[in-house]
């Protein structure tokens, strides 16, 4: 494959150029236009006519300098491998494609896109997008070797772009809706992600349909796309194996995988949970659910929030006791999407434990968060401190406050230990005094400490029971 | 570590009994609060982490390019050292080459460790030993530096102390190898200069922090606030005070007194060098003028009222220079005391009026609390009748001088960039001073052109004279140092970086020897940035970035954001800001791996070498200084790139792509040796040509431990900048192949052809280590 008959480059290396206003031809889709879209379908084998590019309406060499214009880009393919359930895995290779393009920008997807030509480029003879076809044609094919018949429909007609963007609106609906309907149960395969053993090395992602990557970057989908394309790569099928615990979300295939990629490791994971055998957490998860214990519910917070949550500490100190690769009870590496999933941290109670959050996921996915808790739930605007939290979950009824009982009565049955100070015993050679009454508190170990005392009187106080 | 306690009681009440003049003296307290367990090496001595550094100058081998074939530093000698001859005191000539470059390592450790010093205990007596010890919100991991090399968390003022304690007694150590009849082996010497380049970060560290906690700095900010910058922004309607050097103390002293007595409208201060990026990082009317270059240029032009000098990389004949213009001269560091008398203990009104009235050309004044009173009063008396005064000379006095050139030759000869001044001088003869507005763009104020004049020109000024109007035009916008880099951003960048979508952190830090008023060095930062690689400098560099506008007249910094992430130009501070910059790549280990940072120097050094594709660059360097700050990267296993003047530090450490044994690393998840490409190819290199280091920049980002999408877009930029710069498709790219989706997919033709041409063969990718005991099965395997 070569791009040489092409009159402007094409590489990775303009993948982040951004292009400018002033410095722009023409401007495709965008905020100033009403409707705009690009669609991936997967058609059979026989419905392409294979590397066709068609053009519906003016092209660019027909546009005004500095124009505005609607715009589609339709990619139809076909494979043995093609599903329509890969559709959105391809669609998304769009916008990385032609972001290959050299002086071409492409923001957003679906029916958000935002595409710039800079006029260098066109002066440069990219002319028309029969060249922006021939790119994406090739690029498909190339990188996704279970494409094997491609075709490419540009629409800047603004009549042509409003008939075809209902279908395209109901295709993502339909493919949404497709995507949050798929259950764990249903599927008999996962998807395992070791990219992050370049840096964790006993981390292992597990994907599966309710359960996001924990970079909130990868999903079942592009989990299954990835592992088909590239069979050798650092994402692999999981077969789920047989199924140990429906519910804890514990299968023997999964467990297996574990062992297998995490050297022994790690050899019991329970998906739905951030207490008993939780999953992994590498280093680049998207949030944290984060044990409170005296309230005995999860906090979640996001890498973005900056400053310190309700138990006074940071995102950063509770991610350095997440990270690593580990399994810390507790201390739960996730994505954004996950809190989505109905299998949320279900074995610990779902977000019946969730007792804050910040406000910015809050709103994020408020929709997800059962109704009757979504004012329980409080962010950094209602409390910051633990005793205005136990105060708020208590005066909402947070079904957190529920499990309360049970552990103060267990504090109850607690007999406190002795303050009897007298009962210190000496040693030689190392003393030990502990500062403080909470359990965990400051220990300050003398080694070779000599004492030097001009005088020590030893006097008896008085008589008593002190004697043990 | 070494914290000390003594505790007296006249009477204590305990419940083992009553003590009566009860004194306890205990030599250590350890902290133990801090659940990191101790790694091996906490506070290494100089051969602790010896077979570490082996290891790297096996793989990159020291490269020496004498300057001087001779050794005269004992009686014995001198020394004839060429061929395989050995001096008196049996050195041969790879040892003494080491040990040169170790003396000078140590040189640049110790300007900055005794900067570091010299702050510790003025803000100790300033501001008591328990002053907290801050770096910003979102650092959890504080002082990366200190906590790996120390086993350290410098929390506050006293710790600070402690660990230059460590620092002053390797520099001892590694300073005394370099006398004669110590060190004998080359390898050693420069075991020794990574040792020491280890403690130069340290005391940066612990300078930076030092200063950021107590002085007002910004935290670990991104948004760093916008500061003027150039010598047009200096408004010479207001007495100008000019600050030169690398410590904030004496010019804090300076901008408070003017801020106290709301004087900022009727004076500027400005600086230059570091002590620039430390004066406006705390206070934001304060203006950087440019870069240590930039020192005799604005001296000359009479601007400056007074020249108040700290200390490093001040021009040694500022006072006979300042004389010339009538500016008095304030030296404030015992390192830097200049000849002038010492004024310390006067009272201050009797030394400003020495000053005003010209009885003493300057005085050294170390109490750093009169300098901020007596700098900006003595500007201001004398203010009114220099601006009456012109400094520089007419044009038609330049043209009428001119004709007396006796065309020697002697300036060119004499000019490091090869500028042909003679040319300027004789076109300067007929009235065109294009030629000397030329030189003038390519000087970098060294005035070895004078010195070797005989008609005793003042070339330097002639050039500047004739070029003021480029003056009026240094008008730029620059962010000032934001400190260190966030844990939260870390990790951010954390996941890019692994999946190699960014595809390296690049750093342009020291010294300002280039031509061309450093365009060099922001238009490779902005080459960089624009392919998305994080860019972070310091320091001259900084500067020097910041000193060139776009066609919307912003800077690189107004343009590009300060927050460490793809596409960013941050300025991390002044040159002890640089210990950020490593901080950030040992915060990726210890953030992504949970590995431990505590005394944990080799492992984490290996993890950075064979993951983080970082690159330091230094185009200027000049100084002992950067030897010491290279020397730092290069014990952390990252490459550093420098300019054409950099090969006169003697050596380069050159890795050889031809040798496949050199590329062996273990797998750590198997134990078994596996061949890797070579990369990062070079340790430390010395490139001729912007060209040739924007290729090298590229390729030096590669490391064994790629992603394949990673691999993909580092050769991608690799081969673009190649045939961009060097005019053709790299010859060796298929060597970094391992299996098919490493290849660029927009290359994939030409690769593959070149891959067959080679009998190419698929590999696996390893989990990389240099080190044994990384393996998972402890190496047994």
């Amino acid at each position: 494959m070569s791009f040489d008959d092409l009159p402007i480059e094409i590489g990775v290396i303009y993948e982040g150029e951004r292009v400018r206003g002033k410095d722009m031809f023409v401007e495709l889709g965008g905020p100033k236009m009403d409707k705009k879209f690009e669609l991936a379908i997967a058609r059979d084998m026989n419905e392409i006519e294979d590397e066709k590019i068609t053009i519906i309406g003016p092209d660019l060499k027909d546009m005004e300098e500095g124009s505005y214009h609607p715009f589609a880009i339709v990619v139809e393919v076909a494979g043995k491998d093609v599903e329509p359930d890969l559709e959105g895995v391809i669609e998304r290779r769009i916008h990385e494609y032609v972001n290959f393009v050299e002086g071409m920008m492409h923001l957003n997807q679906r029916y958000d896109i935002w595409i710039r030509l800079s006029k260098k480029s066109f002066e440069e003879g990219f002319n028309t997008l029969e060249y922006l076809g021939k790119v994406l044609v090739r690029l498909f094919k190339t990188e996704m070797n279970i494409i094997e018949k491609i075709q490419v429909t540009f629409v800047t007609d603004e009549a042509e772009v409003a008939a075809r963007y209902d279908d395209a609106i109901n295709r993502y609906n339909e493919r949404d809706a497709r995507a949050r309907g798929l259950t764990d149960a249903e599927v008999d395969t996962f998807y395992g992600c070791s990219l992050c053993q370049s840096f964790a090395p006993t981390h292992v992602c597990t994907i599966t349909p309710q359960r996001y990557a924990n970079c909130g970057a990868i999903s079942w989908f592009d989990g299954r796309a990835a592992a088909r394309v590239d069979p050798k790569g650092p994402l692999y099928a999981i077969p789920k194996g047989d199924t140990i615990d429906d519910y804890r979300g514990e299968y023997t295939g999964v467990n297996q995988i574990y062992t297998e990629k995490s050297l022994g490791k790690v050899n019991e994971v329970s998906l739905y949970s951030a207490f008993d055998k939780p999953h992994t957490s590498c280093g680049c998860f998207e949030a944290i659910a984060f044990v409170i214990p005296e309230v005995d519910g999860l906090g979640v917070v996001h890498r973005d929030f900056k400053g310190e949550t309700v138990n006074g500490l940071p995102f950063s100190s509770m991610a350095d006791s997440t990270a690593g690769g580990r399994q810390v009870p507790g201390f739960h590496g996730i994505s954004i999407e996950y809190m989505r999933s109905p299998k949320f941290l279900q074995v610990d109670g779902g977000w019946n434990r969730i007792v804050w959050l910040p406000d910015s996921i809050k709103e994020r996915i408020l929709e997800f968060i059962p109704e009757e808790l979504r004012d329980k739930i409080p962010t950094e605007n209602d409390v910051m401190t633990i005793p205005d939290l136990k105060a708020f979950l208590k005066s909402k009824s947070h079904p957190v406050v529920e499990r309360w009982v049970e552990i103060e009565e267990e504090e109850d049955m607690s007999v406190p230990v002795s303050t009897d100070a007298d009962g210190a015993v000496a040693v030689p050679g190392e003393f030990t005094a502990m500062v403080g009454g909470v359990g965990g508190g400051l220990e300050i170990v003398f080694k070779n400490a000599r004492i030097y005392a001009e005088k020590v009187i030893i006097r008896r106080k008085g008589t008593g029971d002190k004697k043990k | 570590m070494k914290k000390k306690a003594y505790i007296k009681a006249d009477e204590a009440e305990t419940s083992m009994g009553v003590f009566k003049g009860l004194e306890v003296r205990i030599g250590q307290i350890i902290d133990d609060e801090w659940d990191e367990p101790m790694g091996p090496t906490p506070m290494p001595g100089p051969t602790t982490l010896r077979s570490w550094d082996h290891k790297l100058l096996t793989k990159y081998t020291a490269s020496y390019m004498p300057y001087c074939q001779v050794c005269c530093l004992c009686t014995m000698g001198k020394c004839d050292l060429s061929g395989d001859k050995r001096g008196a005191c049996g050195l041969d000539m790879r040892g003494q080459q080491g040990r040169i470059v170790l003396a000078a390592a140590n040189i640049g450790c110790s300007a900055h460790l005794a900067h570091s010093r010299h702050l510790i205990d003025y803000l100790i007596e300033e501001y008591g030993p328990r002053t907290r010890l801050i770096q910003g919100p979102g650092t959890e991991i504080h002082a990366p530096v200190s906590r790996l090399v120390t086993g350290m968390r410098p929390r506050t003022l006293e710790d600070a102390s402690i660990i230059l304690d460590y620092c002053e007694t390797q520099l001892a150590h590694t300073l005394s190898a370099t006398s004669t009849g110590q060190e004998g082996s080359w390898m050693d010497f420069e075991s020794k200069v990574f040792h020491v380049g280890m403690i130069d970060q340290l005391s940066m560290e612990i300078a930076d922090l030092a200063q950021v906690s107590t002085l007002g700095m910004p935290q670990a900010d991104p948004d760093a606030p916008l500061v003027e910058s150039g010598i047009g922004m200096i408004d010479t309607n207001k007495a100008v005070i000019l600050t030169i050097g690398h410590n904030i103390i004496p010019a804090a002293s300076i901008t408070d007194y003017v801020t106290e007595k709301g004087l900022y409208d009727q004076v500027e201060v400005g600086g230059m060098c570091c002590t620039a990026w430390d004066m406006t990082r705390r206070d934001q009317k304060a203006k950087v003028i440019g870069p240590i270059s930039w020192q005799l240029r604005y001296v000359r032009s009479g601007q400056a009222d007074v020249v108040v000098v700290d200390e490093q990389c001040v021009r040694t004949d500022i006072v006979s220079e300042a004389k010339k213009v009538s500016t008095p001269v304030i030296s404030t560091s015992d390192k830097a005391v200049m000849g002038l008398p010492d004024r310390s203990d006067d009272p201050v009104d009797s030394i400003i009026e020495e000053l005003v009235s010209g009885k003493i050309p300057g005085a050294y004044i170390s109490d750093h609390h009169k300098v901020g009173i007596i700098a900006t009063r003595v500007a201001l008396a004398v203010k009114p009748a220099r601006r009456r005064k012109r400094f520089f000379p007419s044009a038609k006095k330049i043209q009428q001088l001119a004709q007396d050139c006796k065309k020697c030759m002697e300036c060119v000869r004499a000019c490091p960039n090869d500028q042909n001044v003679q040319e300027a001088v004789l076109a300067a003869q007929t009235g065109n001073m294009e030629l000397l507005r030329e030189v003038y763009n390519n000087c970098i104020g060294c005035v070895r052109c004078e010195s070797a004049c005989p008609n005793d020109y003042a070339l330097h000024s002639w050039m500047a004279a004739v070029s003021q109007d480029s003056f009026k035009n240094e008008t730029h916008v620059v962010r000032t140092g934001r400190g260190a880099v966030q844990d939260t951003e870390i990790r951010r960048v954390g996941q890019p970086i692994v999946f190699g979508e960014i595809p390296g952190i690049v750093a342009h830090v020291g010294c300002a020897n280039y031509p061309g008023g450093g365009k060099d060095v922001h238009d490779m930062a902005e080459e960089f940035a624009k392919r998305r690689f994080i860019i972070v400098t310091s320091g001259c560099a900084a500067i020097s970035a910041g000193h060139v506008k776009d066609e919307n007249g912003q800077s690189i910094y107004e343009r590009r954001s300060g927050e460490f992430d793809a596409g960013c130009v941050v300025n991390m501070g002044s040159c002890v800001a640089n210990s950020h910059i490593a901080g950030a790549a040992i915060k990726i280990a210890a953030i992504f791996a949970k590995r431990n940072l505590r005394g944990n120097y080799a492992e984490i050094a290996d993890y950075i070498h064979n993951r983080v594709g970082a690159v330091g660059i230094s185009w200027g360097a000049m100084s002992q200084k950067a030897v010491a700050i290279a020397a730092g990267f290069w014990r952390l296993g990252v490459p550093v790139i420098v300019g054409p003047h950099g090969s006169k530090y003697r050596r380069m450490f050159l890795g050889r792509a031809d040798r496949d044994r050199d590329w062996i690393v273990y797998d750590a998840r198997t134990g078994e040796r596996m061949y890797t490409a070579p990369g990062p190819e070079h340790l430390f290199y010395a490139a001729e040509t912007v060209a040739e280091a924007n290729v090298l920049t590229a390729k030096l980002c590669i490391r064994p431990n790629d992603t394949a999408k990673g691999r993909s877009i580092k050769l991608s930029h690799y081969v673009d900048l190649h045939e961009r710069y060097m005019g053709f498709f790299p010859e060796d790219v298929w060597k970094y192949i391992r299996r098919n989706n490493d290849i660029p997919i927009t290359l994939k033709d030409k690769i593959l052809a070149q891959m067959k041409e080679n009998k190419w063969k698929e590999r696996p990718i390893p989990d990389p280590t240099m080190l044994k005991e990384q393996i998972f099965t402890g190496g047994e395997k």
